[in-house]
């Protein structure tokens, strides 16, 4: 069975990944900064008969990202960047906080750059080699329902993160194409998490069962693409 | 008169602008980090020196009551290129994060403190000098954290874009071209002289659809 690693597993995406490939038979490697404290995914662990297992990562902690890669052994077919930060849509333009963008940056982009860079081999050795970054349609600067949908503009760190973050899937994807990795940006949809709020367009599980579909179909070819949860390909 | 303010005012295409728009009959405001260092702006008739790291939020504030004008235009210039190379699985994440406040943060930082003098001009223009490195749609040059920067920056322009069309304010970005400066080298392919020139014609030309957009120091725009 193939293996998947991912980031932020302890809630919304990242646990309904879990859930999923876990149910699917899948070697789950669930990773969030407090395994012991996640209830949800430590159930489906115990459910598993081993398949999945947790551990604890911090992504903005660059030597604990290192030694949590340096213990694992089994190849990883397909890496999701899922952990990930959004501030309050309150805190806009005028009431800036520049030390909360630094925190947002470190794990919107400097945590998936590193952790890619740590498990770049596990991903090397796996017979999919695939890594995907979670991004956002509200990361994307072409997208022209952005005036319309977003009016008020705001979630500037945010967006600025995941336009980085999309820069870098871009940059990563050339890099990485000579050991047969391909990098994907992976746009989710609006979903109903914490950070989605309960009244977004789709339920978790409905995303992440088209996004699975998404990463599934894709091969060295689509590397540096942008992929929305429907398949499309989304404007960066 | 229209007065502008440019930051990085001492070098390269930020000194060509104070030199360019002060010639124009402008008001200049000049900031940069060690205006005693900086005899070529001083030298400028009509241009106010002022002091100021862009990335010491607290000074940005200072200066912002400090300067009472109206400000028709913010020319956010100053920026930095990382050097040496930050490679993939070499970089050095804290030189990235210092990228991020002088190119992305703080320009964001000027536009919120010189918020109220944009809003008291007749202009009301926000320029940020971005690159064609921070275009997603081209990425064969160049190197992650400057272009991540870059992209980021644009991200602030298109978000930033939304709420200050209330106050009538038009804010875009503007690639400067590949220019014969202490950042772009000596054997970029265009002067300071004529980037400066080309920006400051956008500056003049921009009206409400100028508004989030991306353009090139020739006047099109270019793809994100």
């Amino acid at each position: 069975m193939p293996s998947v690693f991912v980031t932020g597993a302890n809630r919304g995406l990242g646990l309904e990944f879990v859930r999923q490939y876990s149910a699917d038979g899948w070697q789950v490697l669930a990773a969030c900064r407090a395994p012991d404290e996640a209830g949800a995914l430590k159930e489906i662990a115990a459910a598993s008969g081993g398949k999945t297992t947790l551990h604890a990562i911090d992504v903005a902690d660059r030597a604990g990202v290192l030694d949590l890669a340096a213990s694992i052994e089994t190849p990883i077919d397909i890496l999701i960047n899922n952990a990930g930060q959004m501030e309050p849509w309150d805190e806009g333009f005028g009431a800036i906080d520049y030390d909360k963008w630094d925190r947002i940056l470190r794990t919107n982009l400097f945590g998936p750059a590193w952790v890619s860079h740590a498990f770049a081999p596990h991903v090397a050795k796996s017979d999919r080699r695939l890594i995907a970054m979670m991004t956002s349609g509200l990361g994307s600067l072409a997208d022209n329902r952005d005036g319309a949908r977003n009016p008020a503009g705001k979630l500037y760190m945010y967006r600025s993160s995941k336009a980085g973050l999309n820069m870098l899937v871009s940059k990563l994807a050339a890099d990485l194409k000579d050991r047969g990795i391909a990098v994907i940006a992976m746009g989710p949809g609006h979903v109903q998490t914490d950070m989605g709020g309960p009244t977004a367009q789709l339920k978790p599980a409905e995303s992440i069962g088209a996004v699975r579909d998404v990463l599934a179909a894709r091969t060295l070819e689509d590397t540096g693409r942008y992929f929305f949860y429907t398949g499309d390909e989304y404007p960066w | 008169m229209p007065t502008i303010l440019i930051t990085g005012a001492n070098r390269g295409i930020g000194l060509e602008s104070a030199r360019q728009f002060a010639a124009d009959g402008w008001s200049v405001h000049g900031c940069c980090r060690k205006p005693d260092a900086a005899s070529a702006l001083t030298a400028i008739d009509g241009v106010s020196v002022h002091a100021l790291d862009v990335t010491d939020f607290a000074s940005v504030d200072r200066l912002a009551q400090q300067i009472t004008d109206p400000i028709d235009v913010l020319l956010n210039n100053a920026g930095q290129s990382p050097r040496p190379s930050l490679e993939f699985g070499r970089m050095d994440y804290d030189l990235w994060a210092k990228l991020f406040t002088v190119n992305t943060q703080a320009p964001f930082k000027m536009i919120e403190a010189f918020h109220d003098h944009l809003r008291r001009s007749d202009r009301r223009v926000v320029a940020n000098v971005s690159s064609l490195m921070g275009s997603i749609a081209d990425t064969s040059r160049g190197i992650v954290p400057y272009r991540s920067t870059k992209a980021a920056l644009n991200m602030v322009t298109k978000a930033l874009s939304g709420d200050l069309a209330r106050d009538k304010i038009v804010i875009f970005s503007v690639h400067p071209g590949w220019v014969r400066t202490d950042m772009g080298g000596p054997i970029a392919t265009v002067s300071p002289e004529d980037s400066a020139a080309g920006i400051k014609k956008v500056i003049e030309n921009a009206g409400a659809d100028a508004n989030g957009q991306f353009f090139n120091w020739t006047g099109e725009t270019l793809p994100w």
